[in-house]
């Protein structure tokens, strides 16, 4: 394993489109690669900016999900790098596991580490986990796992089967409406680093396949916790499935339920009723 | 039914640091504020998930999308979702008419616990369109035809763009606050020296609070700020003397941005209870309210100073109770300016004011100055218009419990409109 320290985090623009002019010719086994950043401060009006975006209110500790775009360049730089088996553009989020170990405070001194593992055969292509591990003053405090599917790529021999569910009970109607705006998904780019072109516009969305705009995944999730505002516990492992994508514009319904100390939801389009996102929250 | 009444405790308040203007909360709403002082309280009393008789808070500087301000911070706070909330809003009376709200329904038995509380920001403040651009918007809006459409827009002039701001003026005169109390303080002849050494006196006795530990229980800290950014406490009368003043005109101008409270962030909140509520949750009756009482004055049209109501309502507090100006231990008078409350002071201790405006034999007399303000008030604070009642009331109730049983305090806060809000604390 190698362990490769960054100074600052990396521009997630350039790596996009380096990663997209070299997209092509990629393959063989995960590099086992490690990258990390210490003593990272989120500044506060960062924090702010993306707690507006996602619904979160300020409390004096970072949103349960923030931790996410701290580690995201890394990820990103680790995906771009030519070592890297799969092409970054076109890679779809699937499922998200965050373990929030405790609340992280403004202000606190994070040591991120990204990497990434189990490449696994999906009836669709292959996925791949990227994961983070956020530790202040040497204890880990925050987790978290992305897989994402390439379609059409081939896990190498011997790869297990990718684990793309997730649990969870029967849901009622959602009660919580959300009008999704057309621009939802530059506004959250603006404030996570994600510019996957999927997200940016129409016309930069066609050119991977999808008919429209979609919204950014770890928005929709962002934006379902912080609708749990107040009702999550302090310690608790987040684990969602991104299930058919939001186009922009769209009106989505949430849909709670208390479950095991925490909750099953689930995200739906408000006309059509297709499942968007399902997941769990429990306590940990 | 007529229930007997029975006075109601506090148990016990948080607040968050104030933050100076466009400081270090700049980004917070008063809903991020708010809900954070209640989790603040809910954490300091073990209230996660409690269901509690109600949440009563507001703010003076509003959002219209805040219309349900503190329902909406209930609902993402650790309370039970199930504890029905309502917004009061008496400009800087708020927080403690939240709190004799609050306890007078634990008065009268309608509910057994309750929170009160504020919330203010003058750096998120609610600005809004310029008022003839927004009445073209609404033409706009009903337009049916083309033409109408047309017409509506032609009425557009490059200056409506330029948004409203709150401003801290009066309405009907059209004065700043601090325009007003230079006039009442230039009326009651209060000099530039006694307001400097309230001011000084207020930062002492706030920063010494501080460092002897009083507000460990009292105040949570936010968004990196732990004690209220506007604490100068190596201040000095001769720093302040150095200061040009900003209210008034000309010679005779005393009051400075030192002997002023300048613009705040910042929420609070109390919790009060039945004594039954509090014994049985195993938490602490700091104190009770024992009783309250409101005024107002005619500063439009009678002469009365905008900021001179608290002075009109003491004494008819006093009368009810059978207490006269001395029979306190403590003394929370609201310094929104330093001279208000010299001149507030100076009013109790005339003859004719006492006997012309409030109908007295005697004077009031005089207060043991020593008992005033004695852990800092607003000058040194600063004083986010809603949630200087809470800081108030909690930092009393402390004071009282403190001092041990049978203390009694006098709470007196001034209020936009010519309005004030008094109340007696006993522990």
């Amino acid at each position: 394993m190698t362990r490769r320290e960054l100074e600052e985090a990396p521009s997630t623009a350039a790596l996009f489109a380096r990663a997209a002019a070299t997209a092509r010719g990629r393959g063989g086994a995960l590099p086992d690669t490690r990258l990390a950043r210490t003593g990272v401060v989120a500044d506060p009006a960062d924090v702010a900016a993306y707690a507006r975006v996602c619904g979160f209110g300020l409390t004096g500790a970072l949103p349960v999900t923030h931790p996410h775009v701290l580690t995201f360049p890394l990820q990103v730089a680790l995906m771009a790098d030519r070592a890297f088996p799969l092409a970054l553009p076109g890679l779809v989020h699937v499922r998200n596991r965050i373990d929030a170990l405790r609340p992280i405070g403004l202000g606190e001194a994070l040591d991120l580490e990204v990497w990434a593992e189990r490449f696994a055969r999906h009836r669709s292509g292959a996925t791949v986990d990227l994961c983070a591990s956020v530790s202040a003053a040497g204890v880990e405090v925050w987790r978290g796992r992305s897989t994402y599917l390439a379609r059409g790529a081939t896990a190498p021999e011997g790869a297990p089967d990718a684990d793309v569910e997730v649990g969870g009970g029967a849901l009622p109607d959602g009660a919580v409406h959300w009008r999704v705006p057309a621009d939802a998904g530059r506004r959250y780019a603006g404030v996570s680093g994600d510019v996957n072109p999927i997200h940016l516009s129409g016309l930069t969305a066609k050119a991977f396949g999808f008919k429209r705009a979609i919204a950014h995944g770890m928005w929709l999730e962002a934006r379902a916790l912080a609708a749990l505002e107040g009702r999550l516990p302090e310690a608790l492992t987040a684990d969602v499935a991104f299930r058919k994508p939001v186009f922009l514009p769209s009106t989505v319904t949430l849909a709670t339920a208390p479950a095991d100390g925490g909750w099953d939801l689930a995200l739906r389009n408000a006309v059509a009723g297709t499942e968007h996102l399902r997941g769990t929250v429990r306590p940990l | 039914m007529a229930p007997q009444t029975r006075q109601a405790a506090i148990v016990g308040g948080n607040r968050i640091p104030f933050a100076r203007s466009n400081g270090a909360y700049a980004s917070a709403s008063n809903q991020d504020m708010l809900t954070a002082t209640l989790d603040g309280l809910v954490a300091r009393f073990g209230l996660q998930g409690q269901l509690l008789g109600e949440v009563v808070a507001g703010a003076v500087l509003k959002h219209a999308r805040d219309f349900n301000l503190t329902r909406e911070s209930v609902l993402g706070s650790r309370l039970a979702a199930t504890t029905p909330a309502y917004d009061v809003q008496q400009a800087c009376g708020t927080g403690l008419e939240a709190a004799i709200l609050v306890a007078n329904k634990i008065a009268l038995g309608q509910i057994e616990s309750g929170i009160a509380g504020g919330a203010d920001t003058t750096s998120d403040a609610p600005l809004a369109i310029h008022d003839e651009m927004r009445r073209v918007l609404i033409t706009l809006s009903n337009a049916r035809t083309v033409q109408q459409r047309l017409k509506a827009l032609a009425g557009v002039r490059p200056g409506m763009f330029v948004p409203e701001a709150p401003r801290n003026a009066e309405p009907r005169t059209g004065l700043a606050m601090g325009d007003h109390a230079a006039i009442t303080a230039k009326e009651w002849g209060i000099g530039r020296h006694e307001q400097d050494e309230l001011a000084v006196a207020s930062h002492r006795n706030l920063a010494a609070a501080y460092d002897r530990g009083f507000f460990d229980d009292l105040v949570t800290p936010y968004l990196g700020l732990a004690r209220d950014q506007n604490l100068r406490p190596d201040t000095s009368v001769e720093k302040l003397a150095a200061l040009t003043p900003v209210f008034g005109k000309g010679e005779g101008a005393t009051m400075t941005a030192g002997n002023s409270t300048p613009l705040t962030d910042g929420a609070s909140a109390v919790l009060l209870a039945s004594d039954e509520w509090a014994a049985a949750h195993d938490l602490p009756v700091l104190a009770h309210l024992v009783d309250a009482q409101t005024a107002a004055v005619d500063h439009v049209h009678a002469g009365e100073g905008l900021l001179m109501a608290p002075a009109h309502a003491v004494p008819v507090l006093l009368a009810r109770n059978g207490l006269t100006l001395q029979d306190f231990d403590f003394y929370e008078i609201h310094e929104a300016f330093a001279s208000t409350v010299l001149a507030t002071l100076k009013a109790w201790e005339d003859p004719s004011f006492c006997r012309e405006k409030l109908g007295l034999d005697a004077p009031l007399g005089p207060i043991d100055r020593s008992k005033l303000n004695v852990n800092g008030s607003s000058l040194a604070a600063g004083h986010p218009f809603a949630a200087t009642g809470g800081r108030i009331v909690a930092t009393l109730a402390k004071l009282l419990h403190e001092a041990g049983r049978g203390r009694r305090g006098l709470i007196s806060i001034c209020a936009a409109g010519g309005q004030g809000v008094v109340a007696i604390l006993e522990s």
